[in-house]
């Protein structure tokens, strides 16, 4: 998979240096959410809920071959056809096979995060296929040729000048139209596709092993009408997005919708069974459920990382993140971004393909707090660090002067003498150009330090 | 009560002024201050940068100079989370006991006032001070301290002023500030362009301090940044010059 | 179609068995890792207390509309009069399958894309969330393309919970349930909220 991971460290400086209106949209955006997300989480029993929620997926994640063969049986049952994907190619050749079989012309997408991973959008593409993204947010950055930026939010780090601009070139807007009219706009164009598709294509929220059910949460409608409209309907759900029962469901949605936007739930909840069977039902003749691994079952087997299969994709931790906040999340260079991404990527990736993105925090445990369903991420960036350190993935140089460190520590006559000359040394002209420390001072007036230790005036005596 | 001193890297050679004021502070407070010698790194750095067996080299040696002592204090909030919380996850098994007692009778300097002492009021020295407080990361989200430095300073007669960003990472983060210096620079300059007007910004973290004073001395902010220790010696003492 | 190199491949399903194998066995070894843990049984969410009163707050506040049918005319005769008197100009609407004639304002029809509103009826309502439900058997092009949805909600099918409504649901799930918790939203644009992005701009619920 192509990532630009590992230049995160230089291009989350040029995106602050350059991209100014990013750090400001974003940074407003994601305090903003995270206001809300707090506001709802006062309403309730968060704690509680939090500690239910956690509990939930940790029976579902050391249960979950017993509920896949169950999703699979209740699908099938209720007349959706479901496909097993071990990674992306896989993913990817089942939906181009449907869509070949099906004569799919034209597509229309509700924003998924899980597609965008296993990029299937340039595969439909290739094949001479239609492909609209439905959501406002990821319509205008299909316009755009961005991804997403932000699990909930993916347009988070445009501000409203860059639409209208956009709007106007593209769809002959005013230059001065407000987000309703710009709106109204796009309402109208994707209108016309929803109506025209043969295929709609999600991803899933949930999918409920007791009932077979694929859980949707959104606020437009989009997705409602992509599982509705066209005559094929395909979700593309990961293996962790299950969910025991149905009666979970009904925690998870109220949960997930007030960690992501601070809302009750969302203004839509669409409960996908299968296609449309009785009277009256005017929805979908096929639906199609790919169940797809890329990485997951990886993560699953990881000593530590297997508790970021937990993630609802709820987005609270880059709302809270205040390392997120400055860049937003294109600086981190894959799908997943924010502190969630820094340890989910890892184990789905491959850690050497992720680096460094465990040291793009600076544990300062804000996510914790937030996440719905108490990842301990803090811990889970250590674990990582832990394991690149093992496998030599950081500068030699970092880990040769923390090993220097750990073994003056032990000795303190050899610790006082480093102290007083790493210090003194520290402050010089010549310190200040050493590699590690040049971006330090960069940054940053140099540290001063005190005329005399704390030692030395211990040893004078304190009045 | 005899209080031993953990004074910490960054207070020894960067803070001394802050570590002699918590000395005072402490003896003001009734306690008998010692500072046993063979003390070194607390080992945050290793432990942080994912270094555990070197960190817990130095949970090991941190561990039998402190065993003695019936309380210890530092004047960081961060080293004292790395001795209360992750000691006994890095400690051997033949060290959990010692590490768990340790981690019992260790404190950071406001919390040891606020919940050992029992302490809040420290007299007007302060009086007609306008501060905002910089709580350090671990303080606040590991040891919990969401209102001890508040508290104190108010006790002291300060007039602690709401911060937009009160409770967000400044950015320091050890080796964060340096492998990802231009996030680490932004997040200080989120604190800096929301602080209020204020006379100090109070913090009971030094390396916080040094990332946000370089910081702010490099943008010529011109904010004046006193270690909690300073702060509060200030008003006991009276003398906030 | 998926060019030159795609000879070999398989169905849809083609790989299927294969790939379902190998992704079960790779999760039942992760299982043998740890402790299989326990379920932690029913999430408690509070009773509220007043049903209706709750529905018709949440779903309010969250930008729906709330209506009260006259007692004492005929409720197609209310709705018609209600639909005039709106002001939005309804001159046509759209029927959910599963209206009841006695529920169908007097007024011309049209398809779903064209009409001026359209007309539901809901399977219940939950109050926790100020939610209404409506399955896929009362026609969804009318539950999302009319600018305007009105739906039928009888005050004694409101649930207090959503795990009441949904554990309800369980034995009679039709293909697809929508939950519409008020009017199509969006931020998208300039962390600016507008409504009527892709679904109806209004929701009006007629508790009757």
């Amino acid at each position: 998979m192509a990532t630009r991971i590992s230049d995160y460290a230089a291009r989350s400086r040029d995106a602050i240096r350059d991209q100014p209106q990013v750090r400001t949209a974003v940074t407003g955006a994601t305090v903003a959410f995270d206001e809300k997300r707090r506001r709802a989480y006062g309403e309730v029993d968060a704690d509680a809920w939090r500690r239910w929620a956690e509990a939930v997926k940790n029976h579902l994640l050391t249960h979950l071959d017993d509920y896949l063969a169950e999703a699979e049986a209740r699908l099938e049952a209720n007349g959706a056809q479901v496909h097993w994907a071990r990674d992306a190619d896989e993913a990817r050749e089942i939906v181009l096979g449907l869509a070949s079989r099906l004569s799919v012309r034209s597509v229309v997408k509700g924003k998924s995060m899980l597609t965008e991973e296993v990029e299937l959008n340039p595969a439909l593409e290739r094949a001479g296929i239609e492909v609209i993204e439905t959501d406002l947010g990821e319509y205008i950055l299909q316009l755009l040729d961005e991804p997403p930026s932000h699990i909930v939010g993916p347009a988070i780090h445009k501000k409203l000048e860059q639409v209208q601009e956009l709007f106007a070139d593209r769809l002959g807007t005013d230059p001065g139209g407000d987000p309703d009219e710009l709106a109204r706009a796009a309402r109208g164009v994707l209108r016309d596709a929803f109506i025209n598709a043969d295929m709609g294509i999600t991803g899933g929220n949930f999918l409920v092993a007791e009932t077979g059910t694929v859980a949707l949460i959104e606020n437009e409608g989009n997705i409602r009408l992509t599982t509705s409209l066209p005559r094929v309907h395909v979700a593309l759900v990961g293996i962790e997005k299950l969910l025991p029962r149905m009666s979970d469901l009904a925690g998870f949605l109220q949960l997930t919708t007030r960690a992501a936007t601070g809302q009750p739930i969302g203004c839509f909840v669409s409960l996908v069974q299968g296609p449309a069977a009785h009277p009256g039902d005017d929805g979908p003749e096929e639906v199609h459920v790919v169940l797809v691994d890329n990485g997951r079952t990886d993560v699953l087997l990881h000593e530590n990382a297997w508790e970021a299969l937990r993630c609802v994709r709820c987005g609270a931790c880059l709302n809270i993140c205040p390392v997120y906040r400055q860049t937003g999340g294109h600086a981190y260079g894959w799908v997943y971004s924010g502190p969630i991404g820094s340890v989910l990527d890892p184990g789905l990736l491959g850690l050497h393909e992720a680096m460094p993105l465990p040291f793009a925090s600076s544990l300062c445990g804000a996510c914790f707090d937030a996440c719905p369903v108490r990842i301990p991420i803090p811990e889970l960036l250590l674990a990582w660090r832990e394991e690149a350190q093992q496998e030599g993935l950081t500068p030699w140089k970092e880990r040769t002067a923390l090993s220097a460190l750990a073994a003056a520590a032990t000795r303190p006559p050899l610790y006082r003498l480093a102290g007083k000359l790493g210090t003194r040394v520290g402050a010089t002209r010549a310190a200040r150009s050493l590699p590690m420390l040049r971006d330090w001072s960069r940054d940053r007036d140099p540290p001063r330090p005190s005329p005399r230790t704390f030692r030395d005036l211990w040893r004078k005596g304190i009045k | 009560m005899k209080v031993a001193l953990f004074v910490t890297c960054l207070a020894d050679h960067y803070f001394a002024d802050a570590a002699v004021d918590a000395v005072r502070l402490l003896r003001h407070l009734g306690c008998e201050v010692t500072f046993p010698d063979a003390q070194t790194c607390c080992g945050q750095p290793a432990y942080n940068a994912g270094m555990s067996r070197e960190a817990a080299r130095m949970a090991h040696h941190t561990i039998d100079t402190f065993a003695d002592c019936e309380a210890v204090v530092l004047p960081s909030g961060s080293c004292a989370t790395m001795v209360k919380k992750f000691y006994p996850r890095i400690a051997a098994d033949d060290r959990a006991v010692q590490a768990a007692a340790l981690a019992d009778k260790t404190f950071e300097l406001g919390e040891f006032i606020v919940r050992r002492l029992g302490v809040t009021r420290l007299g007007d020295g302060l009086a007609g001070r306008r501060v905002a407080v910089h709580q350090g990361c671990h303080a606040l989200r590991e040891l919990r301290l969401e209102r001890e430095p508040a508290v104190l300073l108010e006790g002291a007669g300060a007039e602690v002023v709401p911060w937009e960003a009160q409770d967000e990472c400044c950015g320091f983060g050890g080796l964060f500030s340096v492998k990802m210096s231009a996030v680490s620079a932004a997040m200080a300059d989120r604190k800096l362009d929301t602080l209020p007007r204020v006379d100090w910004v109070v913090s009971g973290d030094g390396g916080c301090m040094l990332h946000l004073d370089g910081r702010s001395g490099a943008r010529g902010c011109g904010v004046e940044f006193v270690h909690l220790a300073t702060a509060l010696w200030r008003g006991v003492d009276g003398h906030p010059d | 179609m998926s060019g030159p190199t795609a000879p070999n491949r398989r169905e849809p399903h083609g790989d299927g068995p294969r790939a379902r194998a190998r992704i079960l066995a790779r999760v039942t070894r992760a299982a043998a890792l740890r402790d299989r843990l326990p379920h932690p049984g029913r999430l408690d969410t509070p009773v509220p207390p007043d049903p209706v009163a709750t529905f018709v707050n949440r779903f309010t506040s969250q930008g729906g509309e709330v209506a009260t049918p006259d007692p004492d005319r005929a409720p197609r005769d209310w709705l018609t009069t209600f639909l005039g008197e709106l002001g939005a100009g309804i001159a046509t609407i759209a029927l959910g399958a599963d209206v009841p004639p006695g529920l169908q304002p007097r007024l011309p029809g049209a398809a779903p894309a064209h009409a001026d509103a359209g007309i539901s009826m809901a399977w219940g309502a939950v109050a926790e969330t100020g939610s209404l439900i409506l399955p896929s058997t009362g026609t969804r092009a009318v539950q999302l393309l009319p600018p305007l949805h009105v739906v039928w909600i009888p005050a004694d099918r409101v649930f207090a919970r959503l795990e009441d409504a949904l554990l309800e649901m369980v034995p009679t799930l039709p293909g697809s349930v929508g939950l519409h918790s008020g009017p199509s939203k969006s931020a998208d644009i300039g962390q600016t909220v507008v409504t009527g992005v892709h679904g109806p701009g209004r929701c009006i619920a007629v508790v009757h």
